[in-house]
């Protein structure tokens, strides 16, 4: 299935509803822009949430984010990106 | 001079990082003898009372709360110099000139014990009295990694000064600049690093909690404590009260365990280790009222 820029793949529709349990979050998982910054601006994530995320992430998938990871502000740059990530180094 | 370095603590408005100027400051003080430099800071405290009322405001309306009366000249005064007299000892001990100072370690177990078991932890501090006299406590004792995590406004102006001080000393300073900042902390954390944050001011913009602090309430922001939560390591407070002269106390308390896993009821864990933070920090301005070095409206 290839999605159109703002639609979920199911994939990321279940890694949103992930982050929004885990971060506590207000917004909606299945209304979050998949291409929206998570970090700072867009969904207005801080370092704190950005922690959260690679224990949640480490835990769940088996998959390291390293902070000395030049690509870091790509991975984290969206839904779309961390997803596309998590995918490609999970453990199966 | 000293008189710079004074200008760059003071408070954050001020800061204009100067660094020729430090350097020229720490050049002087380091060629005088401490207790001759030391006479510098009288003039310059009387120059500091004179010319920021704020601050002089900000002493004032929390000595007459630690101190239960209204607070004298002579109380803001000694307030100034303490402060003062700390952050130009923090040149000698940057430069391990420990000799300079007598130094009494309380609880220096809690440290042992950790360092032997590995996985660090996170060291609590205060803008009270000296973070550096812990900190060089650390090095010089047990060679510890301590990394400090700060804004990271601060944690580049700091750099510098740091660098300035003493080239020879690799301060790590992690700003929190960065979206991956914690991860890397969490990573140094893994490696038996010491991070020591500051937690009695805001290090995120957001979520400050209300706890009881000498006698009405104060905000003390949540994010250093949920860093800890989350990393599960163990939180150790770290006081270095200056007595005058030339006499420092060290003071390492346990405020918890690892926790074996994510605390269940995490508010409550929260709660309790940020109520008992503010407690600590209290029971330390109360026995040695001058260190307590926030110069503004702390229950604003």
């Amino acid at each position: 299935m290839k999605a159109d820029n703002t639609t979920q793949t199911p994939q990321e529709a279940e890694l949103a509803r992930l982050l929004v349990d885990t971060l506590n979050l207000e917004a909606v998982a299945s209304e979050i822009d998949p291409e929206m910054p998570l970090y700072g601006e867009g969904l207005g994530l801080d370092s704190i949430d950005m922690l959260e995320i690679s224990l949640v992430v480490s835990q769940q998938f088996g998959v390291k984010l390293r902070a000395d990871d030049r690509d870091n502000v790509r991975i984290f740059s969206s839904l779309r990106s961390l997803n596309a990530y998590i995918q490609s180094h999970r453990e199966l | 001079m000293t008189q710079k370095l004074l200008v760059q603590e003071w408070a954050a408005r001020r800061e204009r990082g100067s660094l020729p100027l430090i350097k020229l400051g720490v050049w002087v003080a380091l060629r005088l003898h401490r207790r001759v430099a030391r006479l510098f800071l009288y003039p310059i405290c009387i120059f500091f009372l004179a010319s920021s009322p704020a601050a002089a405001r900000g002493s004032r309306a929390y000595l007459a709360r630690v101190l239960g009366r209204k607070p004298r000249l002579a109380d803001i005064f000694s307030h100034f110099l303490t402060f003062a007299s700390c952050v130009l000892d923090r040149v000698f001990l940057l430069n391990e000139q420990l000799d300079q100072f007598d130094i009494r370690v309380h609880g220096e177990e809690i440290v042992r014990a950790i360092e032997q078991r590995g996985g660090g932890c996170i060291l609590l501090g205060a803008h009270f009295g000296s973070f550096e006299v812990a900190r060089a406590v650390g090095r010089n004792h047990a060679d510890l990694p301590i990394s400090l995590l700060m804004y990271e406004e601060n944690a580049k102006k700091i750099r510098a000064a740091l660098a300035a001080i003493n080239p020879r000393l690799a301060t790590e300073v992690i700003g929190l600049g960065r979206m991956d900042s914690l991860i890397s902390v969490a990573e140094r954390l893994r490696q038996g690093h010491f991070i020591g944050v500051l937690a009695d001011r805001n290090i995120n913009g957001k979520d400050m909690v209300s706890y009881p602090f000498l006698g009405a309430p104060a905000k003390f922001p949540q994010g250093p404590f949920r860093v800890a939560m989350l990393l599960q390591c163990p939180v150790v407070m770290m006081v270095g009260v200056y007595r005058g002269g030339r006499t420092y106390d060290v003071f390492f308390e346990t405020l918890a365990e690892a926790p074996e896993s994510r605390p269940k009821d995490s508010d409550a864990w929260l709660d309790g280790i940020m109520r008992q933070y503010a407690a600590r920090l209290e029971h330390h301005c109360r026995e040695a009222p001058f260190n307590w070095f926030n110069f503004y409206d702390f229950w604003a």
